[in-house]
């Protein structure tokens, strides 16, 4: 089954990193994207945010987070409740 | 015993008193005085102050409302009250920390290791320290990545007994008083004998048609984090500061074409101006001002203006990184503490601002040179001032 968190990341953001920690740390399990590498899920980034290019983008169930936003985050995954 | 709240019509700290003792279950019999009459004359002979609002416990005068929150945090309201066995439920901190990037985390260590009981509250980690890929002029590291580098500050505080909540935002503050209070935005109060202000610096936006809009959609303020989306793409760097010029480093061997567009020359140490000048990719637009980002769903364009001429030009490009300097991150003191025509936090040698127990450090302040070096050295003074602050406590 395709898990429910996205993150897509690139190896330089601090962000990145924060929100990846943050998801773990209420053990949540996600997949981590880099997208510097992966084209596909770049692809994937821009087409869910419409045209978005700054990271981190976090797609949880069916809603897209624009950067690191705890209070977004956390209300988001309720969905997984 | 009983509680008399003295009160005038529309005072703020009166409602905020009177809010503060039913948030606490305490009676209070509420007297409400016009000046000049007889009611006034008898709370200035029982309380010594004609001031509004004042409080009497039995017949003892305990002062207005911050007296009341500090009594109550110290939990010798309740010993007046008679209840001794109550105990306050506030947890009053010796100091409270605002920031944790390289100022609040030097503090922390400083304030731990002098056996204060210490909080940090912080919207995030390391600050402004995140958005640079690599540290090369901190002592000790001759290049190190930023991010390791936060983290090593991070576990250095770890090791100790700090209490820290991150990942919220301070909504208030309200550093008069002898007992200080922090509002965070799920609706906590914080409570602590000092305040140590380091909450940094942000990005200093452009403030031009589109540069909102288009946040996240192609103007970027973090270019090692996004740098990595605009492969063979053309871009825009606005800045001629060393930051910008990173961002062009960053840039160069991902970007296809890379404008620079600056009000003035490059100004950037020369060590990052000989790299980027000697990329083909890179055109620079000296003494240039954007006046629009261009586009509709997504940055597709420039828009900037020759202060020497006036003529105005137009670029196509996906991204614009804005690195124009920072601001600080002061706006919640603006009617508290004193500051410069920056918005930057005015401090002493030792850190203070000029309201008794309150400090600040780091870049939040006007001390020159925005380093990480700069910030730690100064967190470490504004622990140490906060600490011989409470030392002369009574």
């Amino acid at each position: 089954m395709e898990k429910k968190v996205k993150i897509y990341t690139t190896p330089g953001c601090h962000y990145c990193q924060q929100a990846k920690e943050y998801l773990t740390g209420r053990g949540v399990a996600f997949e981590a994207l880099d997208v510097s590498q992966d084209r596909e899920a770049l692809k994937e980034m821009r087409s869910i945010t419409g045209g978005g290019r700054s990271v981190p983008v976090i797609a949880i169930c069916d809603q897209v987070i624009l950067g690191f936003d705890q209070e977004a985050i956390e209300k988001a995954l309720n969905c997984l409740q | 015993m009983d509680v008399t709240l003295y009160s005038l019509e529309a005072c703020p700290f009166c409602e905020k008193a009177r809010i503060f003792l039913r948030e606490k279950g305490i009676q209070f019999a509420e007297l409400k005085v016009v000046p000049g009459s007889a009611s006034w004359e008898e709370m200035k002979v029982k309380t010594g102050s004609g001031t509004f609002p004042q409080i009497l416990v039995g017949e003892e005068s305990i002062g207005g409302y911050a007296d009341l929150v500090d009594l109550e945090a110290s939990g010798k309201l309740y010993e007046k009250l008679g209840i001794a066995d109550r105990k306050s439920d506030t947890v009053l901190y010796d100091d409270i920390i605002l920031g944790a990037g390289p100022a609040g985390l030097s503090a922390a260590i400083y304030a731990i290791r002098k056996l204060l009981r210490t909080l940090i509250i912080s919207k995030d980690v390391g600050g402004q320290v995140t958005w640079t890929s690599d540290v090369d002029n901190y002592l000790g590291f001759s290049q190190v990545n930023a991010a390791e580098l936060v983290s090593k500050f991070e576990s250095h505080v770890k090791k100790f007994d700090v209490e820290t909540i991150i990942g919220r935002s301070i909504t208030a503050v309200d550093p008069t008083g002898r007992v200080k209070r922090v509002v965070v935005d799920d609706g906590r109060v914080f409570y602590g004998k000092t305040l140590i202000v380091a909450t940094g610096g942000g990005h200093k936006l452009l403030d031009i048609p589109g540069e909102k809009e288009l946040q996240a959609k192609g103007v970027s303020y973090c270019s090692t984090c996004d740098a990595p989306l605009y492969e063979d793409a053309e871009v825009a760097v606005i800045g001629g500061g060393n930051s910008a010029l990173e961002a062009v480093i960053d840039l160069m061997n991902i970007a296809r074409r890379i404008y620079i567009v600056s009000i003035s020359p490059l100004l950037g140490d020369p060590v990052y101006r000989d790299k980027v000048l000697a990329s083909e990719k890179v055109i620079v637009f000296p003494q240039h001002q954007p006046t629009r980002i261009l586009g509709e769903s997504f940055v597709e364009g420039i828009e900037f203006r020759c202060l020497v001429t006036g003529k105005v030009k137009t670029l196509n490009v996906e991204g614009v990184f804005v690195e124009i300097g920072t601001m600080p991150n002061s706006s919640l003191f603006i009617d508290t503490l004193a500051s410069n025509r920056n918005g930057e936090i005015l401090v002493d040698l030792e850190c203070r601002t000029g309201v008794a127990g309150v400090f600040a450090c780091g870049d939040v302040t006007n001390v020159p040179f925005k380093q990480v070096v700069v910030a730690v050295g100064e967190g470490a003074k504004a622990a140490l001032s906060a600490y011989n602050y409470l030392i002369n406590q009574k």
